[in-house]
């Protein structure tokens, strides 16, 4: 059984406690408010401690004056005679936090993540909650009561985030496409409820593709910093990742754009150094970066992520252009670079597998856009939109948990097929809006 | 097998040979160059009657253009009526003027449908220049059969012209061949324009992205049975795939029964005019504008055997998927038409009803008005993007853009019901 709670001033150890307490947030230690530290678990009475945050230690007897909010998974029976007060909270906050805590309690690698289960719940909580949502679904005759397997939930067209808000409650931010041709009613709205959801599925995955070194580098994001763009999901996330796993951001666009001169200068310190940084931003920033000819070796272990493909390029570059390029004017080898396929309509992202497969030894395995246990994409026939068979193109519908304060289910305007466990983009549907990152550095020009 | 080493496609020339080919091509144009304007058109006018009957042509293009035999049966003619002895002379008395002809013409034809050569090749010979045109892979022969079929009837005509395929990307023999050229006419995306305008410059008269639609009153309607087979015979044509192909019906008056007896048009004219096979691309569009559809509202989408009509509830002129979908959208009257076209993306208007402001039409960029079910039997005179068809040649930096010509579509003709296709 599941319980909300907020669980106060834990002096005792929790006695005969044999349930699982997933705590999504510590609130307040020693009478200080401490926001937005991420999850600690209690097993048992028993603190195991998530590898990031500011308590990154096992709290053990330390754990005097802290207020946790949290779900409660086990006999609340147990809890009777312990040191603690329980308060239930209102559902609609507690699934989401309920999945982020399962999620970072997972965490990208983990094998029997209970994927259906959740699909289950967050389809629920959606019908219930997002009024667009539920509109759809009624139309089309299913509702959580009909729908026989996951792969039945309705999809919303990703076209759907630019006519509706798709939020199931208050938003904490909004984040939009970017898109210079099409206008700003062209470019999609993304609601997003629960920042913690998307930080809980966004940071441990880049962790897991980009560091699974588990290294601490500097962040070098050709990108704008956040107060310049802050409707860019990867502008979000980008933060995120230098403030939890990295030393830090330094941002290397602003509304000018790309600040090249500074990045060579910063690029040429640290090559001299030899300190090894991680690069990310959109593919088209990279691919103006090589534009000019200029050329440096980064330290080892340098690597670099990019996104957002060919969007925003002055000339096209294909896949195997940009790897060359990035070892030409970067000295960066090809299993550094690490393409990350996202959209601003979900929580979650897929990233090639090629730097992870390389530290687990598998080398030879083929590039492919992989992704965490909560996110799975489907490839869909367009005339049936029923699966196509293994390998065979189609329309991309990925199936987002990270994305339950929203909607889950989106049928994307991309082409693509599966390759073994993970999938590849062919392209986007000709006539579809041009979007994307790559579009973002050619915006903050244009302003 | 890459699409552009498909076994179908001719091997592309090399460049000393094009260059071979454009030097006889200009030496016969020389001696051509006293030629009386209707000595060409006869010509021309029997090349295109012979080429219509052009065996290999029938045999080959609907499976490089993914067009049905029957489609291409039905606008292989289609294409020849254009090359009208009397219309051409009439073209060439009215554009013509007193520029002297360029030696060169080079059209770079698109590939969404085929036989744009043909009008390519019928305009550069009226102008009197030498053609070189360059098939795209959509439709590699209907320049060679043209060619043939003009080398049948009038072989000194038939040497300055001369036909060829190149796939794209071949840029060396492109950059050669054009710039020989002291006009290049291409028709593409706005991208691939703007390419080419950075390597052409003044000399290129660019055809860019431009859709077309149809805009009906049907409040008082009386042939409302006729009115939509036409319209759904302007959709079916080319699979809808070209840049008079209605993307958008504007209707004022019942939209829902205009749908309604759309899709059954539509449904009328599959077995007819059967569909070619569709790329994944291309299902996809059409899927994700269906997907786009439902989500507005449950009775928005009307899906037939013969193709999608999107019932909209509000003016939408987004290009649409192409594939036989069309979307339906509010117009108060016709008198508010103008305002509600995006500037300079309309080619084509099929229009019935009254109160047409022509003249405010063509102030968005119009470039041609017809009936319902001639949209795609456009004139050789017609002006694309409003410039002169003939006169763009001769003149290929002059700015002059052809008004809209009442006299190929009368007020009285907007109001006549459209002859049943």
């Amino acid at each position: 059984m599941r319980q909300h709670i907020i669980w106060r001033e834990l002096a005792e150890p929790v006695p005969g406690l044999d349930g699982l307490l997933e705590a999504t947030q510590v609130l307040e230690r020693q009478g200080e408010p401490l926001p937005g530290i991420g999850e600690r678990l209690v097993e048992g009475n028993r603190f195991a401690v998530a590898r990031h945050g500011i308590l990154g230690t096992a709290l053990g007897d330390q754990i005097h004056g802290l207020v946790v909010q949290g779900i409660l998974v086990g006999h609340t029976r147990s809890l009777a005679g312990c040191a603690c007060r329980g308060e239930l909270l209102g559902s609609s906050v507690s699934l989401l936090a309920e999945l982020a805590a399962t999620i970072r309690a997972a965490g990208p690698a983990a094998r029997g993540f209970p994927f259906e289960r959740w699909a289950w719940r967050v389809f629920e909580y959606q019908y219930e909650r997002n009024p667009a949502y539920r509109q759809l679904c009624d139309r089309r005759g299913i509702s959580p009561r009909t729908v026989a397997r996951w792969q039945d939930i309705p999809a919303v067209p990703a076209a759907a985030f630019r006519q509706a808000d798709l939020a199931c409650g208050p938003a904490e931010a909004v984040f939009r496409s970017s898109g210079t041709t099409a206008g700003d009613g062209m470019r999609s709205r993304h609601a997003v409820p629960s920042l913690d959801l998307y930080r809980a599925s966004a940071v441990p995955t880049f962790a897991h593709f980009l560091l699974p070194d588990a290294v601490r580098l500097p962040m070098l994001a050709l990108l704008p910093p956040p107060e310049l763009a802050p409707a860019s999901s990867l502008v979000r996330m980008c933060a995120w990742v230098g403030e939890e796993l990295c030393t830090g951001v330094e941002w290397f666009a602003d509304d000018t754009g790309l600040r090249r001169d500074a990045l060579q200068a910063r690029l040429v310190a640290a090559a001299d150094s030899g300190e090894a940084v991680v690069l990310a931003g959109p593919t088209a920033a990279f691919a103006a970066l090589f534009e000019s000819g200029w050329r440096v070796r980064l330290g080892p272990g340098s690597r670099l992520m990019d996104t957002g493909g060919a969007k925003g390029m002055c000339r096209p570059l294909s896949r195997a252009g940009f790897l060359r390029a990035c070892w030409h004017h970067l000295g960066l080898a090809a299993y550094w670079c690490v393409n990350e396929y996202g959209m601003s309509e979900l929580c979650s992202q897929r990233y090639e597998s090629v730097l992870h497969e390389r530290f687990a030894g598998a080398s030879l395995a083929p590039r492919r856009l992989l992704a965490p246990p909560w996110l799975r994409t489907r490839v869909l026939d367009p005339d049936t939109l029923e699966e196509v068979s293994a390998g065979a193109p189609g329309l991309l519908c990925h199936h987002d948990l990270a994305n339950a304060g929203s909607v889950a289910v989106v049928l994307t305007d991309d082409l693509g097929r599966a390759v073994d466990d993970g999938i590849a983009v062919l392209g986007r549907v000709p006539g579809a809006p041009a979007r994307g990152c790559g579009l973002l550095l050619r915006e903050l020009d244009e302003r | 097998m890459s699409a552009d080493e498909r076994a179908d496609l001719p091997a592309a020339p090399t460049s000393r040979e094009i260059a071979r080919a454009l030097d006889r091509a200009l030496e016969v144009r020389q001696r051509l160059r006293d030629r009386s304007p209707r000595e060409t058109a006869t010509a021309l006018a029997a090349a295109a009657r012979r080429w219509i009957e052009d065996e290999e042509l029938h045999r080959g293009l609907p499976a490089v253009a993914r067009l049905s035999a029957p489609m291409v049966g039905s606008v292989l003619p289609r294409v020849a009526a254009a090359l009208d002895v009397e219309a051409m002379v009439e073209l060439v008395n009215r554009e013509r003027g007193m520029s002297p002809p360029p030696g060169l013409v080079a059209a770079v034809v698109a590939s969404n449908v085929p036989a744009l050569a043909v009008p390519a090749i019928a305009l550069g010979c009226l102008a009197g220049a030498a053609v070189l045109v360059k098939s795209g892979r959509g439709d590699p022969l209907s320049a060679p059969a043209f060619h043939r079929a003009l080398a049948a009837v009038d072989p000194e005509l038939a040497a300055t012209v001369v036909p060829a395929y190149w796939p794209g990307g071949t840029s060396a023999l492109e950059q050669a061949a054009l710039a020989r050229a002291e006009v290049v006419v291409a028709s593409g995306s706005d991208l691939t324009m703007e390419a080419l305008r950075r390597r052409v410059g003044r000399r290129l008269v660019a055809h860019g992205t431009r859709t077309s639609v149809v805009a009906l009153d049907i409040r008082r309607e009386r042939c409302l049975d006729t009115l939509v087979r036409a319209v759904a015979l302007d959709v079916v044509l080319y699979d809808q795939r070209g840049c008079l192909s209605p993307q958008v019906a504007l209707v004022a008056g019942d939209r829902e029964a205009f749908a309604d007896a759309l899709v059954r048009a539509l449904a009328a004219l599959r077995p007819i005019l059967p569909p070619g096979e569709a790329t994944l691309e291309e299902r996809a569009a059409i899927r994700l504008a269906i997907e786009e559809a439902s989500w507005a509202g449950a009775h928005a989408v009307r899906a037939g055997l013969g193709g999608t009509v999107l019932v909209e509830t509000w003016a939408d002129l987004r290009p649409g998927p192409g594939g036989r979908t069309i979307r339906v959208c509010p117009l108060d009257s016709l008198r508010a038409l103008p305002t509600a076209l995006p500037l300079g993306r309309i080619e084509c208007i099929a229009i019935y009803g009254d109160e047409v402001d022509v003249a405010a039409l063509e102030a968005r960029g119009v470039a041609r008005l017809c009936q319902p079910g001639r949209m795609q039997d456009p004139p050789l005179a017609w002006p694309r993007g409003q410039r002169p068809a003939l006169g763009s040649l001769l003149r290929p930096d002059d700015p002059m853009r052809t008004l809209l010509d009442e006299r190929t579509l009368p007020a009285s003709a907007m109001r006549t019901c459209p002859e049943a296709p």
